[in-house]
């Protein structure tokens, strides 16, 4: 069982690799082509009212957040590390990559309130 | 006895550091480990600095102010020379994986990664410190 749910989470850190690419491309070449697009408060409450970029950053936050964490795992399951300390670590860095992705999803979804107010 | 708990996880690093062979597919497994980690961390540096969107047009305003600065014009070239290695050599990893030439070509992807790296680069830094697209 074990074996079998690291294959699972080696084949899904290529999927979610291959997807974070296509995200980063694109956060790229709409936010990042000109400095103005990214650093103009008018044109990200534009972005960010868009259903599809509130849907598209949600997956970024997630897919991001997922990718990350899975990799640090890899990383340290490989330095026979005291259990304890894996476990530590682990859940303090989920914990906070959850409190993050709260963070992220409510910027994302609370953006477009400018659009109306001044 | 196949397995022996180690003692001190820091000379455990140490030693696995000194054993590694740096050739140029390790040099490039250490890379992507060391880009990893550093784009975690970005990533909550940047939901945190975002939540100036919520804030508000004066706070955002501010900090992107801040953001345009030389310094942080290089750092951000920088970020993208790490986003870039951990995606371009994340690419030649999943090519490696899952092709049935992959393992052959991986130093021949290397090459790749490195030239189209290198190319992306410096095409950033002409939008980063030129910006020929504003409008």
């Amino acid at each position: 069982m074990k074996t079998r749910w690291s294959a699972y989470a080696w084949y899904w850190q290529r999927i979610s690799g291959i997807l974070l690419v296509v995200f980063t491309i694109g956060h790229y070449l709409t936010v990042h082509w000109t400095e103005a697009a990214g650093h103009s408060f008018a044109a990200s409450v534009e972005r960010l009212s868009n259903p599809l970029f509130q849907f598209w950053y949600l997956g970024f936050v997630l897919l991001g957040f997922y990718h990350g964490v899975q990799g640090l795992y890899n990383i340290l399951r490989d330095y026979k590390l005291p259990r304890a300390l894996l476990g530590g670590i682990m859940v303090g860095v989920i914990a906070a990559a959850l409190y993050f992705t709260y963070l992220g999803f409510d910027t994302v979804l609370s953006v477009h309130q400018w659009k109306h107010t001044p | 006895m196949a397995y022996e708990q180690a003692r001190s996880p820091i000379r455990t690093w140490w030693q696995t550091l000194r054993r590694y062979r740096w050739h140029a597919g390790s040099v490039a497994w250490v890379l992507h480990r060391v880009t990893g980690l550093a784009l975690l961390g970005y990533l909550f540096v940047h939901i945190w600095a975002l939540r100036s969107l919520v804030k508000g047009h004066q706070a955002f305003q501010a900090e992107m102010e801040l953001f345009t600065t030389p310094v942080f014009k290089v750092a951000e070239w920088l970020l993208f020379a790490v986003v870039l290695f951990h995606a371009l050599n994340g690419i030649r990893i999943v090519v490696v994986d899952f092709s049935q030439q992959g393992a052959w070509r991986q130093r021949a992807l290397l090459r790749w990664v490195y030239v189209v790296g290198v190319l992306a680069v410096l095409g950033m830094g002409v939008l980063i410190f030129f910006d020929p697209f504003a409008v």
